[in-house]
């Protein structure tokens, strides 16, 4: 059985209630106070010790409310034509996602991982293993999304575990367990993949033709890692979300890589055998 | 002007505006988020670049070694300094990543496992494997040397370890080692790295390959030994292999595209362009024509070493540039860009 969350993005409030659950559950060491000043988001991004990060998007593309706006009509995200030919998209001018790992199909970084610490468990979660970790930080840069990272003082490479230990005990996880507005789902891979495809549904229905789901290798990117366990509902480009549109394998290419070092040492041998000659 | 004006005094007017104004935040104008990298950059510091500039130089000189063995042509300090320094550079290496890791007591568990996808777990075998067998190579050289005194010891060493084969035998490993620490780069997210996966390992040997016949040569000019065709063949083979990685630096340059910037960025151009194209290739490449001098020969495996160094911090330090950048990666990770393990470059 594969376990995994989806993140409904269009339900997100931004309470940041899954991070604190994440780091009072799991204990996780604090970021430090670092303010960017760009915006109210003063976690920034995922890491060692970050696990859910919830992004707080303001977006330009929407229309700036004009005319003799109805704003009961707004806050109950009413799309009809509007009196006075106001324009405006309640949803579309503050989005909040709450990120986390992906849990690759095919992750790259446990497929990076020299000494196996990153594995597969039962629930088919990618899970670092901290007392193998040896801290050499190649998972950084295989992860397509910029999950992971070395925590300083302790030198090993943390991240989300979709709460192992709380699974094991028949709990969902704790982000899961705070979100208030069950924006974080969790459940089977398979399940959560039909209540994904029925809530685009309902979305496109009510006029969010642009609604879709992050994570399934048809849609919205997910190259050569063969989907995420942990999908998303958005409702911009990816990369609004900090997310690539078509993430890759990185280690698809070491054969060919191979490859071509063998006839490169070749020719070099060969260079070098001619320099022999009298 | 009259049209602003007559715009804001509608607004006025009673029309309503939302609080947030598209077209006075710049930042939102590209699509990422305020800047911050969607992927992580590696941690690695100076070791790392270091290491493989080291792991170059082994390779270099054990096909240097080899070859000449292989080849018939015996010039017993050229194999003495060959063998000894494989062991040298094998026994800095491990300590360079180890020192790197961040859990240094933990090396070890690099062999628990081994993983053919992951070019690191492939690289500390490799390690482990070209170490001990130039640690073999090496001891039986100075049992030869007589540096372990004239024992029974010496001579059993002497006797038992077939160090030529051995060489032999270590050599495609050593050439392993000196791609791989390109291909391992090439093995990320890094756009500047993955675009290049396929010249990354051949430009890292190739220069790899280079430096060791400068350092070579190096060392043997210093200690006023070796034969004069041994210097001969190491001037005409470093010759040929600096057009060789000239030639594997241009095809990546054209390869990496737009991706290749940060190459020439403020901070890094220094190192790419001065350093490496300039001082590594450019200069020793001069210097090998004419009239062969020891100053002249001296002064051109220096540049080429120097040279080797600067290559490894500027492809190294570029990477970190390329992960930093949101538009890079966003533009890399594409459905036309990406590599796909259906493409063929
Ligand atoms: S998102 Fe990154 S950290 Fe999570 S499984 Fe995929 S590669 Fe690993």
């Amino acid at each position: 059985m594969a376990t995994g969350f989806l993140t409904d993005t269009t339900v997100c409030i931004g309470c940041k209630a899954c991070e604190v659950a994440c780091k009072q559950w799991n204990q996780i060491p604090a970021d430090g106070y670092e303010l960017t000043g760009d915006s109210y988001d003063n976690t920034k991004q995922l890491s060692g010790t970050t696990w859910r990060h919830v992004a707080f998007i303001e977006n330009p593309k929407k229309r700036r409310l004009t005319g003799d706006v109805d704003l009961v009509a707004l806050a109950e995200d009413v799309r009809e034509q509007l009196p006075g030919g106001a324009e405006l998209d309640a949803l579309g001018r503050w989005t909040f996602m709450s990120d986390v790992c992906k849990h690759c199909v095919e992750a790259p970084c446990q497929q990076a991982c020299p000494t196996g610490a990153i594995i597969r468990n039962e629930f088919d979660n990618v899970y670092i293993q901290p007392d193998i970790c040896n801290g050499c930080g190649y998972c950084v840069p295989a992860c397509p999304y910029g999950v992971i990272s070395q925590v300083p003082h302790d030198g090993r490479a943390f991240k989300c575990t979709l709460c192992y230990d709380r699974q094991r005990d028949g709990l969902e996880p704790a982000c899961a367990k705070a979100c208030p507005t069950n924006s974080i789902m969790f459940g089977e891979v398979e399940e959560l993949k039909r209540v994904a495809e029925e809530r685009v549904a309902t979305l496109h229905d009510k006029g969010y033709t642009e609604a879709f789901v992050y994570g399934t290798p048809e849609v919205g990117g997910t190259g050569g890692i063969g989907g995420n366990h942990s999908k998303f509902i958005l409702l911009d480009d990816p990369e609004t979300y900090n997310l690539a549109s078509h993430p890759f394998l990185p280690q698809a290419k070491v054969k060919g890589a191979l490859v071509t070092s063998a006839i490169a040492a070749g020719v070099l041998g060969a260079v070098v055998a001619f320099a022999f000659r009298d | 002007m009259t049209d602003v004006s007559q715009e804001s005094r509608q607004q006025q007017n009673g029309r309503i505006e939302s609080s947030h104004h598209p077209e006075t935040d710049s930042q939102r104008q590209d699509k990422n988020y305020y800047g911050i990298p969607p992927i992580k950059k590696a941690h690695w510091t100076w070791q790392i670049p270091i290491y493989f500039w080291i792991g170059g130089i082994s390779a270099g000189v054990q096909l240097f070694t080899t070859l000449a063995n292989v080849l018939g042509h015996k010039d017993q300090a050229l194999t003495r300094i060959g063998r000894y320094t494989a062991l040298i550079t094998m026994i800095l290496s491990p300590i360079l990543l180890i020192w790197d890791l961040g859990r240094p007591e933990r090396f070890y568990n690099m062999m628990r496992i081994w993983k053919l996808r992951s070019p690191m777990s492939n690289q500390s075998w490799a390690l482990l494997v070209y170490g001990n067998l130039s640690g073999l190579i090496a001891a039986r050289q100075a049992a030869e040397d007589g540096l372990l005194g004239r024992n029974f010891l010496s001579g059993l060493l002497t006797k038992l370890i077939p160090a030529r084969l051995l060489g032999v035998l270590a050599l495609p490993v050593a050439l392993f080692v000196g791609s791989n620490t390109g291909t391992l780069l090439s093995a990320t997210s890094v756009p500047i790295w993955a675009r290049n996966w396929a010249f990354m390992g051949p430009t890292f040997l190739a220069s790899g390959v280079s430096t060791a016949l400068s350092y070579l040569s190096l060392v043997l000019h210093l200690g006023r030994w070796g034969e004069k065709k041994t210097h001969h063949v190491l001037r005409r083979a470093e010759r040929l292999t600096i057009l060789v990685e000239t030639a594997l630096i241009a095809a990546s340059l054209v390869r990496m595209g737009k991706w290749g910037k940060p190459l020439f960025s403020k901070e890094i151009a220094p190192l790419f362009v001065g350093g490496t194209l300039l001082a590594g290739i450019a200069a020793p490449f001069a210097l090998l024509f004419g009239r062969e001098t020891r100053g002249k020969s001296i002064l051109a495996s220096v540049l080429a070493l120097l040279g080797g160094l600067a290559f490894r911090f500027a492809v190294v330090l570029a990477g970190r540039e390329s992960a930093d950048d949101p538009e890079a990666y966003f533009s890399f990770a594409k459905k036309e860009n990406v590599v796909e393990p259906q493409d063929n470059i």
